[in-house]
């Protein structure tokens, strides 16, 4: 398809009905009625919110960011280990992992966008964001550099998939590079947005700047393994294919020993010493069952399965990231819940009040709706592309 | 222009709440618990009857503490938290985009969302209403009938406010946390 200068090379077949054409199995049927329900509750979460504003959602003044910061951090991080992964290929040019690039470019874009809308129903003036961001810049705030970096960012993955698209790998791989290098520092910036934050104790400092990398990564392998599993339907037979698995496998049992190694420091610095603010905090985040969720799904069932046979087991290694993928949700909602948790004011403030002890937060049906929302628009827009686009290899290539 | 602080001997304070009242009455604050620019602090008293432990039962009057390095102002993303000519920490609604970025910022949990702007509110030293009127003195000093509150230019070495910052002693509430607030509770 020509649009000026442009040429996007979409499948000759791409059309709606090309879309609507899919193998009518069980599996099949029951994700298209998931994805279309959850659109529907994006739709319906999104409508609640612009009739009641903020007060549909569960957040209040000790507890403002709630289970949207979650899922756009989610879904952020998502798009940074998508390009993380995308760039082993052909940025980085490591042969065995080309043939997933294109998916996985594909994916990092598709997924922000699905932040940015979450996002945009967080924020209470997100037009206003846009206006004041260019002419009133906050410098020193990491939610700007963040949010600034991030949209340039997304301009440079669409640019490099066109790239992509075209077979242009030369230019695809400047912006590539460009793009990976701009992304690493939008998405450092993220974790600058709590690390940065004085009077959280339990959040402040270097750790989630650099642990924001290092969990972007591994999602993005987690990722890879479901698009990959869905592409070939599980029947990885094919030689480079199940070469390109292995090989992301073994990165990720390094990549989780690593965080493993770096959780249990960031545990027992914070423990130590039983800093008012930070230990009790820890102590309290470890008796929860959400951040035991997290180490199981996201760190321990994975890993187990990588230690069976050091990665030679893709089709558990699919199911394995599924479950992965719960454990980062849970992930991201514990990070910004644990940074919220411990009151700043412990005095009573009105007669016949308990002395505050831990600030509860469960998000609304409106929050659920939209965070849901989100989930169904990206598998759709991916759907999408999957049937505009050839996300393979091309080959000779 | 001056440098405006609040000096509070808070041991005088009796919780009659008159401070948090006319704050919302002068200030049009929002109704509701949970929307207010200044509150009283209180602890039920430890230990058990008659070995009642009064001390522990103070109450403390607090409010945005109008940090000369306000954690708020630096994290906004827009510059809608800015210092005044008179160095208070202020919110251009117009500029706010509710990103709730200084609401976690903060260390005194001082901020709240204003929902018919859908912006971040705070105590602005009655700036919009009494000082823009010309007088002198804020609302909750105004009411306060054991006289808590002294607020005045920190600048102006013969303001009542500076006078008992030489004379008494005093101590800001996370002094650790670099903030540098110009409130002042006198001990």
């Amino acid at each position: 398809m020509k649009i000026g200068p442009l040429n996007i090379p979409l499948k000759e077949d791409f059309s709606l009905k090309s879309i609507l054409g899919f193998e009518k199995t069980p599996l099949n049927m029951l994700i298209a009625v998931a994805t279309l329900a959850m659109l529907a509750m994006f739709v319906i979460g999104v409508a609640n919110y612009l009739v009641h504003g903020h007060e549909a959602y569960g957040v209040t003044r000790q507890h403002p960011w709630g289970l949207l910061i979650a899922v756009y951090i989610f879904f952020v991080v998502s798009s940074t280990g998508f390009c993380i992964v995308g760039s082993l290929g052909d940025v980085f040019g490591f042969k065995d992992f080309t043939m997933i690039s294109k998916r996985a470019i594909f994916g990092s874009i598709v997924t922000i966008l699905a932040g940015f809308a979450v996002i945009a129903f967080e924020i209470g003036h997100p037009v206003r964001m846009m206006i004041y961001n260019v002419i009133s810049p906050g410098l020193t705030s990491a939610i700007w550099w963040m949010g600034t970096l991030y949209g340039l960012y997304l301009t440079f993955m669409i640019i490099e998939f066109y790239f992509l698209l075209n077979n242009d790998m030369k230019k695809a791989k400047i912006f590539g590079l460009t793009g990976l290098l701009v992304g690493l520092a939008a998405h450092s910036n993220l974790g600058g947005v709590f690390g940065f934050l004085n009077a959280r104790t339990i959040s402040n400092g270097v750790y989630y700047p650099t642990y924001f990398i290092l969990t972007a990564f591994i999602t993005g392998i987690y990722l890879s393994f479901i698009v990959m599993g869905f592409r070939y339907k599980l029947n990885f037979s094919d030689e480079k294919v199940k070469k390109l698995l292995e090989g992301l496998a073994k990165i990720q049992g390094l990549l989780i020993s690593i965080l493993i190694f770096f959780m249990t420091w960031k545990l027992l610095t914070d423990v130590y010493g039983g800093m008012p603010t930070r230990a009790d905090v820890a102590h309290h985040m470890l008796h929860t069952g959400a951040f035991w969720t997290e180490v199981i799904c996201a760190m321990l069932i994975p890993l187990a399965v990588i230690l069976k046979d050091f990665g030679k087991s893709p089709v558990l290694m699919f199911w394995a990231s599924l479950i992965g993928m719960v454990g980062i949700f849970f992930m991201r909602y514990n990070l910004v819940h644990d940074t919220q948790v411990k009151p700043l004011q412990m005095m009573k403030i009105t007669e016949y009040q308990l002395p505050p002890e831990w600030i509860e937060y469960f998000p609304s049906a409106t929050e659920i709706m939209i965070a849901l929302g989100g989930l169904g628009l990206c598998i759709l827009l991916y759907y999408v592309g999957t049937r505009a686009f050839n996300l393979d290899e091309e080959e000779g290539h | 222009m001056a440098r405006y602080g609040m000096a509070l001997d808070y041991k005088n304070c009796i919780n009659c709440k008159a401070c948090e009242v006319a704050c919302k009455e002068e200030n049009g604050v929002e109704l509701g618990a949970e929307k207010h620019r200044i509150w009283v602090g209180g602890n039920d008293p430890k230990g058990e009857w008659p070995l009642l432990d009064i001390a522990s039962a103070a109450f403390l009057p607090s409010q945005c503490q109008q940090c000369e390095d306000a954690p708020c102002q630096e994290v906004c993303p827009t510059h809608a938290t800015y210092y005044d000519e008179n160095h208070v920490v202020r919110v251009d609604s117009e500029k706010c985009i509710l990103c709730s970025y200084c609401m976690n910022a903060c260390p005194y949990d001082a901020r709240y969302v204003d929902d018919r702007t859908m912006t971040v509110d705070k105590c602005t030293f009655c700036s919009d209403t009494r000082l823009a009127r010309g007088e002198t003195t804020t609302a909750c000093q105004n009411t306060c009938p054991t006289k808590v509150r002294t607020f005045g230019d920190l600048d102006d070495p013969n303001s009542e406010i500076s006078e008992l910052l030489r004379t008494r002693e005093h101590f800001s509430l996370k002094a650790h946390l670099g903030t540098n607030p110009k409130l002042f509770y006198l001990t």
